[in-house]
C-alpha cells in the first residue's frame, strides 16, 4: 500500500492522450504528402534511374560527382542567386513600405486595403501570361503608350539582364503582398505608446523608425526573407512561360534545369540530385535563420 | 465486427474484379489521349465503333499534361491499364527505346498502310517496324500578305535568298517582314530552324539514314542557315522577335504587324481564318521557302500506337484502323476544325474539300503537297532527340539575341550533341 506511488490515471491523462490522438491525422498528412515524396526523393538522387533506359541498380554519388563538373547547373545557380536576391530583396522592400503606408490610413478608406493584395490571389501562370504580354513589344500597351510620344520601349526579354529583370518584375509584382501582410500583423503588435515616447523625447519621424520600429520588426522581417527566399528557389512558371530558360540559358534557374533534365532528358535521377541539393540549400539557410532570429529576439 | 468483415469482403471482391479474366464475349478497349480537334471527334464517334463491332470502348480524352503523368504511371508500372495510347512522333523514340510500345507491323492491314500519307506513314517506321498508325500530320507552311506584294509588285518567294532579298522592300515603320520562332526548345525553335538548315543541305548527323549517329551540326551549310535565321529575326522581325513563340508570331500575323510567317499549319489556318484574323482575306498561303537543297517543310505527326502490356490487342487493333478510316477521318473533318489529316484518300472527298476550301481555296492542297516534300525524320527519329533539341534550340537563340556568334552556336551544339550522344 505504502511506499511507491503510481501514476493517478486522472481526466488530464485522458485529456493528453486525446491530444496526442488528435495529432494523428497531421502526422498522417504529412507523413503521406512530404516524408514519403522526400524519401523518396532521396532514394532517387543516389539512384542511376533513366526513364527510359530504367536502372542498373547503381546506387552511389555518382549524380553528385557530375553535379561538381555540370557547367550548365552552375550557371542556373548563378542565374537563381540574381532572380532570388533581386526578386526577394523587392518583394520584402516594397512589402514593407507599402505596409507601413497603409498603416496611416485610417476610417472608410481601410477597406481599399484589400486592392493590395489583389495580385497575390492570381495564379502564377495566368500572371506570367499577363507579364509575356507586357513585355512584348508587338503586344504590350505600355510599347504602344511610348510610341504615341515617339519613344522606343526596348525588348527585355532578348537581353540576358533584361529578361532577369522582367522576371523579377514578374515575381515582384504577384508576391509583394505577402511581405506587405506579415509586415502588417508585426506592426500592430507595436504598441503605439513607443513611437508616442519617442516623439515627446525629441525623435524624429525617420529616428523612430529606424532605432525603434525596425529593431521590433526585425524578426518578422527576417522571417518574411526566409520564406521569400524558399519559395524564390522554387521558380518555374514565370521562367517556362515567359523565356523558356532564354535568351540562350541566360534565365535558366536552377529548378527549371531540374526540369528540363527530369523531363525533357528522361534523367530522373539526376533531376532528383538537383532538386535534393536545393532542398538541403533550404534547409542549411532556414537553420542559420532560426539561430538569427533566436539572437535577434532576445 | 461481423458487419465490418463482410463488408471488407465485398470490397476486396470488387477490387479483385478488374483482375479477374475477361470474358471473351464481352470485349473492350481502352483508349487513352490527349485533346485536340481529332480526337474530340473520334470520342464523339465511338458508338459508331461500339454498334459495328460489339467492342466497347472506354476512351479518355484528357489535358496533355495529366496524359503525360498517366502514361508514365501505366508504363513504368506495367499495370496494362492501356489499350490504345495517343503517341506523338517526338514521343515515340523514347517508348520504343524503354520497350513501351509493341509492333504493329503484323497487326494492321495493307489496304489500312496503303491509304496513309507516305510522309506520316514513315515517321513510325522504326528498324523496320511499324510503331504506330499516323491521325494528324501538322506541316510547315508560309503565310504572305497579298495586297503587300501585289503594292510592291513582287512574286512570292520560293528560297529563303529570295525572302532576304525582298524582306526590306515589303518592311516600314508600321510592319516588319517576318516572324519566326525563336524561343529555345525542341517543339519550339527547333521546329522551324530545321527547314532552313536542310533547304541548305544541312543536317543534325553524319549520315542518318544510314545508321551513322556522329554529330554534324558544325557544318558550314548550317552555319549559312543559322546566319539567314538570325538576319531574318533580327533585321527583318518585329521588336522583341528574339522571344518570339508560335503565339507571338499568330499575334503578329492576326494584327498585321508582319507580311510573312513561316509556321506550322495549326498558326496558319488561323491566319488565314476570318473569324480569327482582321487581314484573313488578304493572306495567301504558300510551301515554305527552300534553297539550294530543295525544301524540306517541317511536319509535327500525331498517331495512335498499342503499348507492350496492353490487354486488349485485337480490339485496339481494330479500333486504329477504324479510327484511321477514311469514312471516319472524313466525319471528323467535317465536324471539327481538322484539315491535318493524313488520310490520303480524304483529300479527294468533295465536301472536305468544299468546306476547307471556304477557309482558304489553296489550304488542302498546298498542305498535302508539302506533305509530300516531308521527311519522316525531319527532326531525328531518335530517343535522344528531345535533349538534342533543347541543347540545340538554346545555341540557336543564343546566336539570335546576340549571346553568341553564330560559329560559337554551333560549336557549342556541336560539343552538347556529343556529350548527350555519349560520344
Amino acid at each position: 500500500m505504502t511506499g511507491q506511488t503510481r501514476p493517478r490515471r486522472g481526466a488530464t491523462y485522458e485529456l493528453q492522450r486525446g491530444y496526442r490522438l488528435m495529432i494523428v491525422p497531421a502526422l498522417l498528412a504529412v507523413g503521406i504528402f512530404a516524408i514519403v515524396p522526400l524519401a523518396g526523393m532521396f532514394g532517387l538522387a543516389f539512384s542511376d534511374y533513366h526513364l527510359i533506359r530504367g536502372t542498373n541498380w547503381d546506387f552511389g554519388f555518382q549524380n553528385f560527382a557530375k553535379m561538381l563538373s555540370d557547367k550548365r547547373l552552375m550557371n542556373s545557380i548563378y542565374v537563381m542567386a540574381a532572380l532570388s536576391f533581386f526578386g526577394v530583396a523587392l518583394q520584402v522592400i516594397i512589402g514593407s513600405a507599402v505596409a507601413v503606408g497603409l498603416q496611416k490610413i485610417t476610417g472608410r478608406w481601410r477597406v481599399g486595403r484589400i486592392l493590395f493584395l489583389l495580385p497575390y490571389a492570381v495564379p502564377h501562370v495566368a500572371v506570367a501570361l499577363i507579364w509575356l504580354s507586357l513585355f512584348t513589344p508587338t503586344l504590350s500597351p505600355i510599347n504602344a503608350f511610348f510610341d504615341l510620344f515617339g519613344l522606343t520601349v526596348p525588348a527585355f526579354l532578348t537581353s540576358q539582364w533584361g529578361a532577369i529583370f522582367a522576371i523579377v518584375m514578374a515575381d515582384t509584382w504577384t508576391n509583394f503582398p505577402f511581405a506587405m501582410l506579415i509586415i502588417m500583423a508585426a506592426l500592430q503588435g507595436i504598441s503605439p505608446d513607443l513611437e508616442e515616447a519617442a516623439a515627446i523625447d525629441g525623435a524624429t519621424r525617420i529616428r523612430t523608425f529606424i532605432y525603434i520600429t525596425l529593431p521590433l520588426l526585425a524578426p518578422a522581417l527576417l522571417m518574411v526573407t526566409l520564406f521569400r527566399f524558399i519559395d524564390s528557389l522554387k521558380h518555374f512558371p514565370m521562367i517556362f512561360v515567359m523565356t523558356k530558360g532564354g535568351p540562350g540559358r541566360s534565365t535558366q534557374a536552377t529548378n527549371f534545369y531540374a526540369y528540363v533534365q527530369t523531363f525533357q532528358n528522361s534523367n530522373v535521377a539526376y533531376g532528383a540530385a538537383i532538386a535534393l541539393m536545393l532542398f538541403l540549400m533550404a534547409a542549411l539557410i532556414s537553420y542559420y535563420v532560426a539561430k538569427l532570429n533566436q539572437r535577434v529576439t532576445s | 465486427m461481423k458487419h465490418l468483415l463482410s463488408k471488407a469482403l465485398v470490397t476486396s471482391f470488387a477490387l479483385a474484379a478488374p483482375f479477374a479474366p475477361t470474358v471473351a464475349q464481352a470485349q473492350e478497349v481502352n483508349v487513352l489521349m490527349f485533346g485536340m480537334p481529332f480526337t474530340n471527334g473520334l470520342l464523339e464517334l465511338t458508338d459508331e465503333f461500339e454498334a459495328e463491332t460489339g467492342i466497347t470502348v472506354n476512351m479518355d480524352v484528357v489535358g496533355q499534361d495529366v496524359f503525360e503523368s498517366r502514361i508514365t504511371l501505366s508504363f513504368t508500372g506495367g499495370t496494362g491499364d492501356i489499350d490504345v495510347v495517343h503517341t506523338p512522333v517526338i514521343q515515340v523514340q523514347k517508348w520504343i527505346q524503354a520497350g513501351w510500345l509493341q509492333p504493329m507491323t503484323d497487326l494492321v492491314s495493307e489496304e489500312t498502310t496503303s491509304d496513309i500519307l507516305a510522309g506520316p506513314l514513315g515517321a513510325y517506321n522504326v528498324n523496320g517496324d511499324q510503331w504506330a498508325l499516323p491521325f494528324f500530320a501538322g506541316v510547315g507552311l508560309m503565310s504572305y500578305r497579298k495586297d503587300v506584294l501585289e503594292e510592291a509588285g513582287l512574286a512570292v518567294p520560293e528560297t529563303w535568298a529570295e525572302l532576304l532579298e525582298i524582306a526590306p522592300q515589303v518592311q516600314n515603320d508600321e510592319r516588319a517582314a517576318i516572324a519566326l520562332r525563336a524561343v529555345p526548345g525542341q517543339g519550339f525553335n527547333m521546329f522551324i530552324f530545321p527547314m532552313v538548315m536542310r533547304a541548305y543541305g544541312g543536317t543534325f548527323f553524319a549520315d542518318y539514314e544510314n545508321g551513322d549517329l556522329t554529330p554534324a551540326i558544325n557544318s558550314p551549310e548550317n552555319l549559312e542557315a543559322l546566319k539567314i535565321y538570325v538576319e531574318l529575326i533580327n533585321e527583318y522581325g518585329p521588336p522583341g522577335a528574339g522571344n518570339f513563340n508560335f503565339a507571338e508570331v499568330n499575334a503578329a500575323g492576326q494584327n498585321g504587324q508582319i507580311v510573312f510567317a513561316v509556321e506550322g499549319t495549326g498558326i496558319i489556318s488561323q491566319l488565314v481564318d476570318p473569324d480569327k484574323s482582321r487581314f484573313a482575306d488578304v493572306t495567301g498561303i504558300a510551301l515554305p521557302p527552300g534553297g539550294p537543297n530543295g525544301r524540306s517543310p517541317a511536319i509535327g505527326v500525331h498517331g495512335m500506337g498499342i503499348p507492350a502490356d496492353a490487354t486488349n490487342v485485337d480490339a485496339a487493333t481494330q479500333f486504329i484502323e477504324w479510327a484511321v478510316s477514311a469514312e471516319t477521318v472524313a466525319k471528323i473533318a467535317m465536324a471539327q476544325s481538322f484539315p491535318d489529316f493524313t488520310t490520303a484518300s480524304v483529300a479527294d472527298n468533295p465536301e472536305v474539300i468544299a468546306k476547307y476550301a471556304a477557309i482558304h481555296p489553296d489550304f488542302l492542297a498546298t498542305r498535302v503537297e508539302a506533305l509530300d516534300l516531308a521527311i519522316g525524320h525531319y527532326r531525328p527519329l531518335v530517343p535522344e532527340w528531345p535533349t538534342l533539341g533543347q541543347a540545340i534550340g538554346e545555341a540557336v537563340n543564343a546566336a539570335i539575341n546576340g549571346l553568341m556568334t553564330p560559329e560559337e552556336a554551333l560549336e557549342q551544339a556541336e560539343a552538347d550533341m556529343r556529350d548527350i550522344m555519349g560520344q
